[in-house]
Order: structure tokens, then C-alpha cells, then sequence
């Protein structure tokens, strides 16, 4: 169990190492699609590789920060029927959903996804759109990002285990910044208190 | 194949089979991205081993992966998150609400007149309920309580309010709704601003009656609650309307002028929420990070959400779950009319349990085909579910305006900074009261929309074509549901969604 957990710790240190690095992919793409706008229209000028750069950047964060996302206990879950259950429960519910749902998934979504990326590097496939970017570091991404958030799940699963035995606290695994369509509002609370 | 035997059995509802899994399989409480992906896949294998459809089914999945990489519409998403999250620590809020109720303060139910108007402001510049909802809950609940506001009024019209942000353009829920849908950003824009002001005119209207008729719910401010006064209060309250103006302009001028792309409009907001910061001098590394951080994981998970959605999607069509929907809405009672009551119930209803986000990714493409055939403009439709599914914000217990007001309510006995009296605690019940004013008004609203569906502008010019164009793929599918054609079917939806002035 000892060097299971190890092995999660690593994990977890490594998707949050990339997870906090691919959000800063965010605030280039605010500054690449405001002079996108800007050249378009201030200067007539357009280019396809700055425009796919945009979609480039957003995809990179979104698909590297979902390990991060599920470390941090932060993907949207239902909870009107087990949210009164014991924090026990919810590790099981966890450990069960974990190599039920979310490792297959991934495990399905890479045997397809890796001869889709590889078809693509073999023939160095480019934009279809005229001077546009190489499109196979984009859909290299899709198996990269499937393999860390197998990984993530594997991880999550043993800490889940870990907590059962009671070899860690529940707290490692509790949401790391709320829930739901906005960041948790008594952090911002805080910090918009702490402000004034 | 091995589970042929159990084609007789289950073969023809594996529809509903697969959609009263998805409903265990999301309420047993495990992330709703991944529970969803894993009923797709789960009766993919089923289909798949009874013999319905072959493995190759499976190969689309990488390519719609990539189609939601490659979705220029949802990057305004992260855009307008990024944008409300600078601007709630830039200090504007509290500006406006600080000076706008000392302006409105006098009057009778002035302070709430002053809460729903910036809240409207604070719609207009970005689509994030949080954001006002807490400023509003920090600033002016403390005062409407210090002068004597009825609690439930008070923290209605605050949560109420804030959740103005998800149906004034440009609001996330528009966004989604129109990539849902398959139509322009900019129209879902157009059509909604009516209703947004008549929403927030209503709101007005609420508060005035409650001070008429019960004066001692909404009471006047003494003068001497104003730390301004006469010519400096109106130039005060005139500078601090310039920074949401020129955000206003920047997203929704240049987008309804044509100039930008919802996407573009989205970025230019952001860009500008960095300069205010900058120009207040509150921009500092630990709040961009900050809001770099939240914005990477609400977009991670609003996204795995659609990719989970996708998954789901693509075989429940595989399996004719789409022609069972169908079937199940048009055989309703009423026509359109009992069609578009049993939807927008259905999704009332729902709104209780679910976040927008898991409406208009599962529901959303379920029951927007029907609309289409039925005749209904999917514009108007997406704009009528808009303001239906704001109630989700609104409702007792799960809504998320209330529980962001809960978070920054007074929840303790408390001394007021300036009368030095002792105060009652907001209580988590005054919160739920409060609100039902405020969900009934909106029932109200959706009830109005479909009265009068002129209430809705919508433009007539392109969207036929798009119509037109999707029926031809509906058909399609129906003969031959393979993966190849759904790939196709992804791809027209993508040309057919890409706004003016995009890729050239």
C-alpha cells in the first residue's frame, strides 16, 4: 500500500505541476484572440495559424487541467441522492466509479484514440485551411490527456483505499475550490473581504 | 456474437434502457462527465455484442474529441469566465453599488432598485453569476439590513439579480444554448436582450409593489446614510458608470455591430477587465493566477462534461434514442403548444437537481431536433429555455445565486459598524422565501415568452438555410446510422455554426 501510494503522490504531483503550467494557456489565449480581433479589423490582416492558435490554446488547457480538475475533486457531481452519506460511502462510491467509469472510459477512449493520433503524425498531417498550423500535436493531445487522467483515476482510487485502511485524511481529497458553474464563493468571499 | 440471446429481450428499448441508466448512473453521485461517457461506452459494448452495430462505431469517438478541440464558439466560455473573474476583484462592483445606491438609497425600495440595476450593468459586461451576487451580498445586504429591508426581500433581490448575468447577453448559458442548437452566438444574443429587459423590468416592478403596498419591507434611506452629496453624488454616479459602458461597448457593441465574433467579443472583454484592473492598480500575480486557475478547471470540467455528453450522444443515437424522444415529445397531447409544456417542465423540474450546464449538454440536443421539426425557431427556442433554466440558480436548495449569497450572509449575530446595534443573522430559510418571488416571476416570464413569441427577435435571413441543411443529415442518419456519417453530420454543424467573419 505504501509504495501504491507513493506511486499516487507522484502522479498527483505531476498532473498538478502540468495542470497549474497548461491554465496559464488561458491568458495566452485572451492575448492571441484580442489581436487576432484587433489586426483583422484594424489592419485587414488574418491569419489562419494565429486563428487555430486560439482553439490550439484552449484545447491544450482544457484537456491537460482535467487530471488536475479530478485531483482537486472538482468535476461536477450530482449529489442530491448520496450527498448526506458518510464521508466512507463517498470513498467507496469513488473507488467504484473509478474502475468503473472512469478508467474504462479512458481505456476506451485510448485504443481508439491512439491509431487516430498516430495516422495523423505518420503522414504529418496539416491544416486543411490555407497556412494554417500542423494539426498532429493537436491530436497527439487527445491520448496524451486520456493517459494522465488514467493515471489521475488510478491515483484517486488509491487514495481512496488509502483513506479506507486509515492511512491518510479525508481532507486530502476534498474539493480543492467548490463546486459548481463558478469558483468557490467563500474563497472569493475571502479574498474580496481580505481586499478591503 | 455472444449476447445475441438477448436481442429479443432488451433489442427494441434499449432507448429507454440506456436512459434510465444514465439517471442511476448520474445519481450515484460520482463526477457527471465521466458517469456519462461510461453509460455511452457501456451500452456501446452491449450494442456492440448483441450485434447492433460493429466496433468501428467506437473509431468516431477520437474525432469528436477533436471537433470539441476545434470549437471556436466554446472558447468564448474560458473567455468570459476569465473576464467576470477579473472584474469581480477589480473593484468595480463595489463602485457602482456603492455609489448607485446612495443615489436610489432615498426612495422608497431604493436600495433594491439600485442591487437589480447594477445587476442588469453587471450582466451586460460578462456572463458570471458569482461575481455579482457575491459583491452584492458584501456590500448592500448590510445596509439594507442596517435601515430595516424585510430579510426575504433583501436576499431575494440580491440572488435574483446576480442570476440576471445568465440571460442578458453575453451570458455562458446563450453561448452553449446556440452551439447546442447550431445556431449563431450573435442571433441567441439578439433574441435574448428583449427578454433579459423585460425580466429585469419585472423585477423593478416586484420591488415597487412591495414598497407601496408594505413601505416598512423596503423603507427610504435617512440622507444621512449618503456620504455625498448633490452635484458631486450625480458626477460620482456618472464616472462610475464608464468602466461597465466601455466593457459593454467592447463585448456587445462590437459583436452586435458585426465587428467581432461572440469568441473575439469575449477576449476584447477580458483584455479590457485586465486594463481596468491595471488602470485601479489592483492587478496584481495572485490574481491573475488565481483567475487563470479557476477559469482552467470550470473549463476543464464544463468541457469533459460535453465530451462525456458526446460520448452518451453518439450511441443513444446509435441505439434510436433519438427517434424515441421524438416519438415520446410528439405524441404528447396539445401539439406544439403541449410540446413546448411538457419541455419547459421538464426542464423546470430538472433545474432543481442539475446545473445549466448538464440541461444543455444532455437535454438540449434530445429535444432540439423535435423543436426544428416541429416548426419552431430554434433561436426563440433556445432563448425560452434560457430563461427557464435561470430558475436553476434560483432554486431552493441547490441553486447556486443562493448559495453564494449564504456564503457571504451574515450567519452569526452581529454588531452593526455604524449604529453599534446588535443583528439578527440572515437565516438559510429567509434565503429560500426570498427567492420564490423571484422564480415565480420568472415562470411568469417563460409563460409570457410563449404568448407573445414576438418578445424574441429573430431574424429571419440565414437560418433557414442552416434548417435546411440539417434535415438532409437527420435523414441520413435515420438510413444508415454509422459512425462515418456522424462524422459528416459533425463537421456541416461546424461550417454551418461558424460566425461571420471567422476562418476566411
Amino acid at each position: 500500500m505504501h509504495a501504491l501510494l507513493s506511486f499516487s503522490r507522484l502522479i498527483d504531483a505531476i498532473n498538478t505541476k502540468i495542470g497549474k503550467g497548461a491554465a496559464w494557456l488561458i491568458l495566452a489565449a485572451v492575448l492571441v484572440s484580442t489581436i487576432n480581433a484587433l489586426t483583422r479589423y484594424g489592419f485587414s490582416m488574418s491569419s489562419n495559424a494565429w486563428l487555430e492558435l486560439q482553439w490550439y490554446l484552449f484545447a491544450g488547457t482544457f484537456l491537460l487541467c482535467a487530471p488536475w480538475t479530478l485531483k482537486c475533486n472538482e468535476h461536477i457531481r450530482i449529489d442530491v441522492v448520496t450527498g448526506r452519506y458518510s464521508p466512507r460511502v463517498h470513498a467507496w462510491i469513488d473507488i467504484i466509479g473509478g474502475l468503473l467509469f472512469l478508467i474504462p472510459m479512458c481505456l476506451v477512449i485510448l485504443w481508439s484514440a491512439v491509431p487516430f493520433a498516430w495516422d495523423s503524425i505518420a503522414s504529418m498531417e496539416n491544416s486543411s485551411n490555407a497556412g494554417g498550423l500542423i494539426v498532429w500535436p493537436a491530436k497527439l493531445l487527445i491520448p496524451v490527456a486520456f493517459t494522465l487522467l488514467l493515471l489521475q483515476g488510478a491515483s484517486e482510487v488509491i487514495k481512496r483505499f488509502a483513506f479506507l485502511q486509515g492511512l491518510i485524511d479525508g481532507k486530502e481529497f476534498e474539493k480543492g475550490g467548490g463546486h459548481g458553474a463558478t469558483p468557490d464563493a467563500v474563497e472569493v468571499a475571502e479574498a474580496t473581504t481580505g481586499n478591503k | 456474437m455472444p449476447l445475441e440471446f438477448l436481442t429479443p429481450l432488451i433489442g427494441d428499448h434499449m432507448a429507454p434502457i440506456m436512459f434510465i441508466g444514465l439517471v442511476v448512473f448520474l445519481l450515484s453521485g460520482y463526477p457527471v462527465a465521466f458517469a456519462l461517457a461510461a453509460n455511452g461506452l457501456m451500452f456501446a459494448l452491449l450494442g456492440i455484442g448483441m450485434g447492433m452495430f460493429t466496433p468501428d462505431f467506437l473509431q468516431a469517438l477520437p474525432n469528436r474529441v477533436f471537433g470539441i478541440m476545434a470549437n471556436d464558439t466554446l472558447l468564448a466560455i474560458p473567455f468570459f469566465t476569465f473576464m467576470g473573474l477579473i472584474l469581480e476583484r477589480s473593484g468595480m462592483a463595489e463602485d457602482l453599488l456603492d455609489t448607485i445606491g446612495q443615489l436610489f438609497g432615498p426612495i422608497r425600495g431604493g436600495l433594491a432598485f439600485a442591487v437589480i440595476f447594477v445587476g442588469a450593468l453587471l450582466a451586460a459586461t460578462t456572463g458570471v453569476v458569482a461575481a455579482s451576487v457575491i459583491s452584492m451580498g458584501l456590500i448592500s445586504l448590510p445596509i439594507m439590513l442596517r435601515y430595516g429591508y424585510d430579510r426575504k426581500l433583501a436576499s431575494g433581490v440580491i440572488a435574483a439579480s446576480g442570476t440576471l448575468a445568465q440571460i442578458i447577453p453575453p451570458s455562458l448559458v446563450l453561448i452553449i444554448m446556440a452551439d447546442q442548437l447550431g445556431r449563431s452566438v450573435g442571433d441567441m444574443y439578439a433574441g435574448a436582450m428583449i427578454p433579459g429587459l423585460i425580466l429585469t423590468t419585472m423585477y423593478v416592478g416586484y420591488v415597487a409593489l412591495v414598497a407601496f403596498f408594505k413601505p416598512s419591507h423596503a423603507p427610504a434611506l435617512p440622507l444621512e446614510a449618503r456620504s455625498l452629496t448633490g452635484s458631486k453624488l450625480l458626477i460620482r454616479s456618472l464616472l462610475v458608470l464608464v468602466p461597465p459602458l466601455f466593457l459593454i461597448f467592447l463585448v456587445l457593441g462590437t459583436i452586435f455591430l458585426g465587428i467581432a465574433t461572440p469568441t473575439e467579443g469575449g477576449a476584447m472583454g477580458a483584455s479590457g477587465a485586465l486594463l481596468l484592473a491595471m488602470s485601479k492598480k489592483k492587478l496584481n500575480w495572485s490574481l491573475v493566477r488565481q483567475a487563470v486557475d479557476s477559469t482552467a478547471k470550470l473549463s476543464s470540467f464544463v468541457l469533459f462534461i460535453l465530451v462525456g455528453a458526446t460520448v452518451f450522444g453518439l450511441v443513444f443515437r446509435g441505439v434510436n434514442g433519438d427517434l424515441w424522444v421524438e416519438h415520446l415529445l410528439t405524441s404528447l397531447p396539445g401539439g406544439e403548444l403541449g410540446f413546448l409544456i411538457a419541455v419547459n417542465i421538464l426542464f423546470f423540474v430538472l433545474a432543481f437537481f442539475l446545473d445549466f450546464f448538464e440541461l444543455a449538454f444532455i437535454l438540449v440536443p434530445l429535444v432540439g431536433p423535435v423543436a426544428e421539426k416541429m416548426g419552431i425557431d430554434l433561436i426563440w427556442f433556445g432563448v425560452l429555455l434560457g430563461v427557464n433554466m435561470q430558475t436553476s440558480f434560483m432554486h431552493p436548495p441547490f441553486g447556486f445565486a443562493l448559495f453564494y449569497l449564504r456564503s457571504v450572509a451574515p450567519g452569526k449575530k452581529y454588531i452593526d459598524k455604524i449604529t453599534g446595534k446588535m443583528m439578527d443573522p440572515i437565516t438559510t430559510k429567509q434565503i429560500y422565501w426570498g427567492a420564490i418571488p423571484f422564480v415565480l416571476i420568472q415562470i411568469i416570464m417563460v409563460a409570457l415568452i410563449i404568448a407573445f413569441p414576438d418578445i424574441v427577435s429573430v431574424e429571419k435571413k440565414e437560418v433557414f438555410d442552416d434548417s435546411q441543411a440539417e434535415i438532409v443529415i437527420d435523414v441520413e442518419e435515420e438510413v444508415q446510422p454509422t459512425a462515418q456519417t456522424n462524422d459528416s453530420s459533425n463537421n456541416q454543424f461546424k461550417i454551418s455554426t461558424d460566425e461571420p467573419g471567422g476562418k476566411k
